[in-house]
């Protein structure tokens, strides 16, 4: 695959906007995953004991609630096309996704090309969207809806709430997993990722960016 | 195995609340919390009034909706009663939302409720409650002794109060407090047929089970896969940087040679 990219060249893969709804939204994903295995795993329940972890627990989901509120107000634009983008598939994703078992083994070439989300991270995002709607209701019937709903209500608020961590929980593994095998983690800290290996995994993106600064740079 | 219970008399309680006092100072609960609510229940309209105590406790289901969702295991079932273990309590309050009968509370952020004195009878003693009652309303012993005399009671009852029962029999698989009733549950404000919904044994039946195996599925399979995947993708990133040296000396040669 002919790529014609410069080996010094980086492109923009994540202003400071995105990386910081980002980083909003892990620190309150992982306080809430914490704080909540700690309420429901007796190995780390003594932990939780005296309330600490329930309040810290209350304080995450304040946070991650907040954050598609944060992303709509510093970056209204991005925030609508992650959106859009992770629930529309072109005919390329679907080719895409019919041959994601060589993506996941670390393969790109021969891979349909891909705009700024592949599939699989469409699919993650939606599944992220879709998830953390029903943790967010049901957390929110399970905080405030004691004393309105009777034990069955509360019980499948609870379960729905836990599968609903559990779903989430499984895709975090698998984005930690794609992470560490593309080495993607510079990108979301940095910003920045070398042209090449954008091209390789996002070309139709990287030939629709403007062929100039910020969005490309030539690195010293 | 045999299994323990409480005989709770509402046709001899007389409301006197020592249960409550021994109960508080043999456990010694901090001041506030108490696992016995005694109170005068008044029915009726004037002149044909009823009254009746009721007495509010845990009443150690068989199938106890507090240990179904109890993530941690600090509830369980032992001999009959609901035992609690404060320390593995992590103060969920599932157990709280889930009680059909309302009993436990959240003390001090952990799960507070009776343990039919665990220690106190384990040591061979009576419960405080049971040591204490001068109406001999309350008795402690194997269930089916505390069943034969619940029965006997309510027949002897019967005489007056011709709807006189044993409650907790069968209710929720079995009480750990069999009951002697002067009146019929719903006159004495107890439930006919307490059930707990299916739903509630979900949790350690299908959500623990699932967790656990999907994410350590989950674990071991992206692990496996890291080690070959990371290795394809920096094989493929390696091959790619080749072919761009390839492609940059390529174009630039042509230029040398116009040069020369």
């Amino acid at each position: 695959m002919t790529t014609n990219a410069s080996p010094t060249r980086k492109v923009l893969r994540y202003s400071v906007k995105p990386r910081l709804v980002h980083a909003l939204l892990a620190s309150s994903f992982l306080t809430l995953l914490l704080t909540g295995l700690t309420l429901l795993w007796s190995p780390l329940s003594p932990l939780a004991a005296g309330g600490l972890m329930r309040h810290l627990h209350y304080v995450g989901a304040v946070l991650f609630m907040a954050v598609p509120i944060v992303y709509l107000m510093v970056d209204r634009p991005a925030a609508k096309e992650l959106l859009w983008d992770s629930f529309h598939y072109d005919r390329d994703d679907w080719t895409w996704l019919k041959h994601v078992y060589a993506y996941f083994l670390g393969h790109c070439e021969g891979m349909p090309p891909q705009g700024r989300l592949n599939a699989g991270q469409k699919l993650h995002h939606a599944g992220v969207v879709i998830f953390s709607a029903s943790i967010v209701i049901s957390g929110l019937v399970m905080w405030f809806g004691k004393g309105m709903l009777n034990a069955n209500g509360l019980a499948v608020a609870a379960i729905i709430h836990n599968l609903s961590m559990l779903i989430l929980t499984v895709l975090l593994i698998g984005h930690l997993y794609f992470t560490f095998v593309y080495d993607a983690l510079a990108g979301m800290v940095q910003g920045y990722i070398p042209e090449a290996e954008a091209r390789l995994e996002h070309a139709k993106w990287v030939e629709s960016l403007p062929q100039k600064e910020p969005w490309l740079v030539e690195e010293n | 195995m045999t299994t323990y219970a409480f005989l709770l008399d509402l046709g001899r309680c007389i409301g006197c609340q020592a249960c409550v006092a021994a109960c508080k100072t043999g456990n010694e609960l901090s001041p506030g919390v108490q696992y016995i609510h005694i109170s005068e229940q008044t029915r009726g309209v004037f002149p044909a009034l009823q009254s009746s105590i009721k007495n509010h406790r845990c009443y150690h289901c068989a199938d106890a909706a507090c240990v179904a969702v109890c993530p941690t295991g600090a509830l369980y079932k032992e001999d009959g009663l609901t035992r609690l273990d404060a320390s593995q309590c992590s103060g969920c309050a599932y157990c709280v939302d889930a009680c059909p009968f309302n009993v436990p509370q959240l003390v001090n952020g952990r799960s507070n409720k009776c343990d039919g004195c665990a220690e106190v009878v384990k040591a061979g003693g009576q419960p405080w409650c049971v040591k204490t009652c001068p109406s001999n309303a309350l008795m402690y012993g194997e269930r089916e002794t505390i069943m034969a005399e619940a029965h006997r009671r309510a027949e002897a009852l019967r005489v007056r109060y011709p709807h006189a029962q044993v409650y907790g029999e069968t209710q929720l698989g079995g009480l750990g407090v069999v009951m002697v009733l002067p009146d019929q549950p719903e006159q004495l404000d107890l439930p006919a047929n307490p059930q707990i919904p299916a739903v509630l044994n979900t949790w350690q039946n299908v959500v623990q089970p699932a967790s656990v195996g999907l994410l350590g599925f989950s674990l071991a399979f992206t692990g496996l896969a890291a080690i070959i995947a990371r290795r394809n993708h920096k094989q493929e990133v390696a091959h790619l940087h080749v072919q761009n040296s390839a492609e940059e000396t390529a174009a630039v040669q042509p230029d040398h040679a116009n040069e020369t």
